[in-house]
């Protein structure tokens, strides 16, 4: 009877993911992909930000770069590098990940890892 | 006149603190009225303080800083918080507040009378260091060379209520490490019982409340003053006031545990000695004018590289005690797989492990500045990447970590709450599948409402509710926890579910916001005191008999010839309608209109943990 219950359970689960993968694959419309790339870089004529949430006159140039950018098919990659090679990489609120940042991105993992096996040492000993 | 009473009472006061520090340490003298000296000290620097605001109050321009940072025609309010509106000030609003927490950390009942004076000579160590900070490069009782009628003026974007009042209270956290540091270094050097681990519980949690509401008033100012639309924007300030706040919120938490006598006294001093340590050196990467924000004020090198001594001073100073004096050792862990000690203990090192993130993505655009010459920006990508799925696991364990047992591995009523994260991950995917998928909106929802379930669980399962102030006390960590979740819900649907809308409008147009129809009614320009207003005044849902009038608009300061921008924010329990008024083109006025939902949680979350903290610090 209560394994009957679990069958029940498990079945809406796997329903719903698949109902989730048709969600999250659908196509974003271009607003949306303007949207995400333009929150992620820098107004450099403003304070601290982003050219999506800044109506400056830089920003709204920029927006208008990406959108048509997007629209000609070019990828978010394409895009980011046109703007760093004509801006510099200040323009990134999202680091490049690459050999030169390789410390900022992989510190605090590193740092996790090492919490880990602290824990797992210390709590080794004295196991119930 | 009242420059010169400042600035003599200030003198005379590290006067003092330079007498307590040699008669006692260096010529030995013993008999003297300790305290006294300490209080009368403390008072000398707040009359220090309230000459400055004196001055500023009666536009006192022949003192320098007033002319550099005042208006005669301000409403009083901002004369009174432009005291603290400008670098010289808002150090000696630093130098006051020390000195506040000693004159009634003297006063603390219930301890060593000789550890007590230790923790006084080392809080004077500090007044003496911070004294002479201000004294040779920040001196805010300069005179004015020059004869004038009139000041420069305030920046018009700190003339703001909530503002006027982030600065003290946000001082009052940082600050308020600085008892918590020396009453852990003093616990080093005497390393006698461990009551003054009581005593570090009740001023850490002092302190990390005052910064709790400092932030919070910070970032609310941020939400309608900037008129961006958000409320927190990863700025190197806030990550600087946040580091001190999560390393103080390990270190209320790490107090826990000597409650089930399972402390670790050196974690303990070591957080201590880290908490003030980031306030110092936010202090310092503010004040050297290294980072640029909206924070910092006119910058000057020397200050800079003295506050970078400081913060060696002090940081090296606590540490080296801490490596010399090492406590003695502790108990053993009792570390289960799941009990109470091993959830704080991994609850610190996330915390820490965050801190320090927070801390190097800060400062990291300036080692790349440094070592290759090459502007980089670290911002809220590179957080939100990091910082948020570290803490997550933290987070999960918060909601039953309040009720695990000290001493062995079983949950009560565990069936209840897995029954309980079962229907609400069930009830959570529905909602998400009707609104549009999200998967942070999925896994923000999903824990803050998981965190406020399960606490509510615990408290109607645990306990037998009594409506009396013990029974309060009890049920205060649960209740700091619903406070996180609630504020984790905020947050979620404010930030993923934000919506925007673009218009061009004419006066008398009518626009549709959600449903409701808004009316643009006119545009009003009126004449303040100190600036100039321009506001686009909107009838929201004017179908219904009890429409509401948002204004948004701009204000323009002559003074500074500044304009900001003036959010038109609408209230609504379940979301802000958040108007922005911007350019005219063509006749026609851009007007950009956010719906952020549920960002009352927010507020709300906040209010609660603020509550909690200071009814945490009641309970003895």
């Amino acid at each position: 009877m209560k394994l009957n219950h679990f069958y029940k359970l498990s079945h809406i689960i796997i329903f719903s993911f698949v109902f989730f993968t048709f969600k999250i694959f659908a196509v974003e419309n271009i607003d949306e992909r303007v949207k995400k790339l333009t929150l992620e870089l820098r107004c450099m004529t403003c304070q601290n930000q982003s050219i999506y949430d800044s109506d400056a006159e830089f920003s709204n140039d920029i927006k208008k770069i990406v959108k048509n950018k997007l629209k000609n098919g070019e990828s978010e990659r394409d895009i980011k590098k046109f703007l760093v090679e004509r801006y510099g990489e200040y323009i990134l609120f999202r680091p490049l990940m690459n050999y030169n940042n390789i410390f900022l991105w992989s510190f605090p993992f590193i740092l996790l890892i090492i919490g880990l096996f602290f824990v797992l040492i210390k709590s080794k000993g004295n196991k119930v | 006149m009242s420059s010169l009473v400042g600035f003599l009472s200030l003198v005379f006061a590290i006067g003092i603190n330079f007498y307590l520090f040699l008669s006692r340490y260096i010529f030995k003298f013993q008999k003297q009225k300790f305290n006294f000296f300490i209080r009368f000290s403390s008072l000398l620097t707040l009359l220090s303080f309230f000459s400055l605001m004196y001055a500023y109050v009666v536009s006192d321009f022949s003192n320098y800083n007033v002319f550099q940072n005042s208006h005669s025609n301000k409403p009083l309010i901002y004369k009174i918080s432009g005291t603290w509106g400008n670098h010289e000030g808002s150090m000696l609003l630093w130098l006051s507040i020390l000195s506040i927490f000693s004159f009634f950390f003297s006063f603390t009942k219930n301890i060593d009378k000789s550890f007590q004076r230790l923790t006084l000579i080392i809080q004077s160590l500090l007044h003496i260091l911070f004294g002479l900070f201000i004294v040779f490069t920040s001196n805010p009782f300069l005179v004015n060379s020059i004869l004038v009628n009139e000041g420069l003026g305030l920046n018009p974007i700190l003339q703001d209520p909530g503002l006027a009042v982030h600065p003290p209270i946000l001082y009052g956290g940082y600050v308020g490490y600085s008892i918590v540091f020396s009453i852990a270094i003093a616990g080093l050097f005497q390393n006698t019982d461990d009551e003054w681990l009581y005593v570090a519980k009740k001023w850490s949690l002092i302190s990390w409340t005052l910064l709790t509401g400092g932030i919070a008033l910070g970032s609310y100012w941020a939400y309608y003053e900037l008129g961006w639309g958000g409320w927190w924007f990863w700025d190197p300030v806030e990550n600087i006031s946040l580091m001190p706040w999560i390393a103080g919120l390990a270190l209320v938490h790490s107090l826990m545990m000597v409650r089930g006598e399972q402390a670790i006294k050196k974690w303990i001093v070591f957080l201590s000695i880290l908490c003030f340590s980031l306030s110092v050196f936010g202090t310092f990467l503010v004040r050297s004018g290294i980072l640029t924000s909206v924070h910092s004020f006119a910058a000057d090198a020397s200050r800079g590289i003295f506050i970078l001594l400081i913060f060696f001073i002090v940081t090296g100073f606590g540490f080296l005690v801490f490596l010399l004096k090492e406590p003695k050792k502790s108990n053993d862990l009792n570390l289960l797989f799941i009990n109470k000690v091993s959830a704080l203990v991994i609850n610190n090192i996330l915390m820490i492990i965050a801190t320090l993130t927070i801390l190097l993505g800060t400062i990291y655009p300036i080692i790349i500045e440094v070592m290759y010459n090459k502007r980089i920006s670290v911002g809220g990508p590179y957080f939100n990447a990091t910082v948020i799925p570290i803490m997550i696991p933290g987070f999960l364990l918060m909601s039953i970590a309040p009720i695990l047992s000290w001493q062995t591995n079983k949950i009560q009523n565990s069936k209840k709450y897995v029954l309980g994260f079962i229907i609400l991950s069930i009830l959570v995917s529905i909602q998400s599948y009707f609104l549009d998928f999200n998967t942070w909106g999925f896994v923000g929802l999903l824990l803050g409402f998981w965190i406020i379930l399960a606490s509510i669980i615990a408290i109607f399962s645990s306990y037998k509710v009594k409506f009396t102030i013990r029974f309060i006390q009890i049920i205060n960590p649960h209740i700091a926890h619903i406070g996180v979740g609630i504020a984790i819900v905020g947050i979620t649907c404010s930030s993923v579910f934000q919506n925007e809308l673009d218009f061009n409008l004419n006066e008398g147009d009518k626009f549709n916001v959600n449903g409701k129809i808004v009316l643009f009614e006119k545009i009003e320009t009126t004449n303040q005191i100190n600036f100039q207003s321009l506001r686009g005044k909107f009838l929201f849902d004017i179908e219904k008999n009890q429409s509401k009038e948002i204004q948004a608009g701009k204000n323009f300061y002559p003074v500074s010839k500044m304009i900001t921008s003036e959010a038109g924010i609408l209230h609504q329990w379940n979301k802000d309608i958040y108007l922005i008024l911007g350019d005219q083109k063509n006749n026609e006025w851009f007007v950009k209109v956010l719906i952020n939902p549920f960002v009352s949680f927010i507020w709300l979350g906040v209010i609660i943990m603020i509550y909690s903290g200071l009814i945490a610090v009641s309970r003895r």
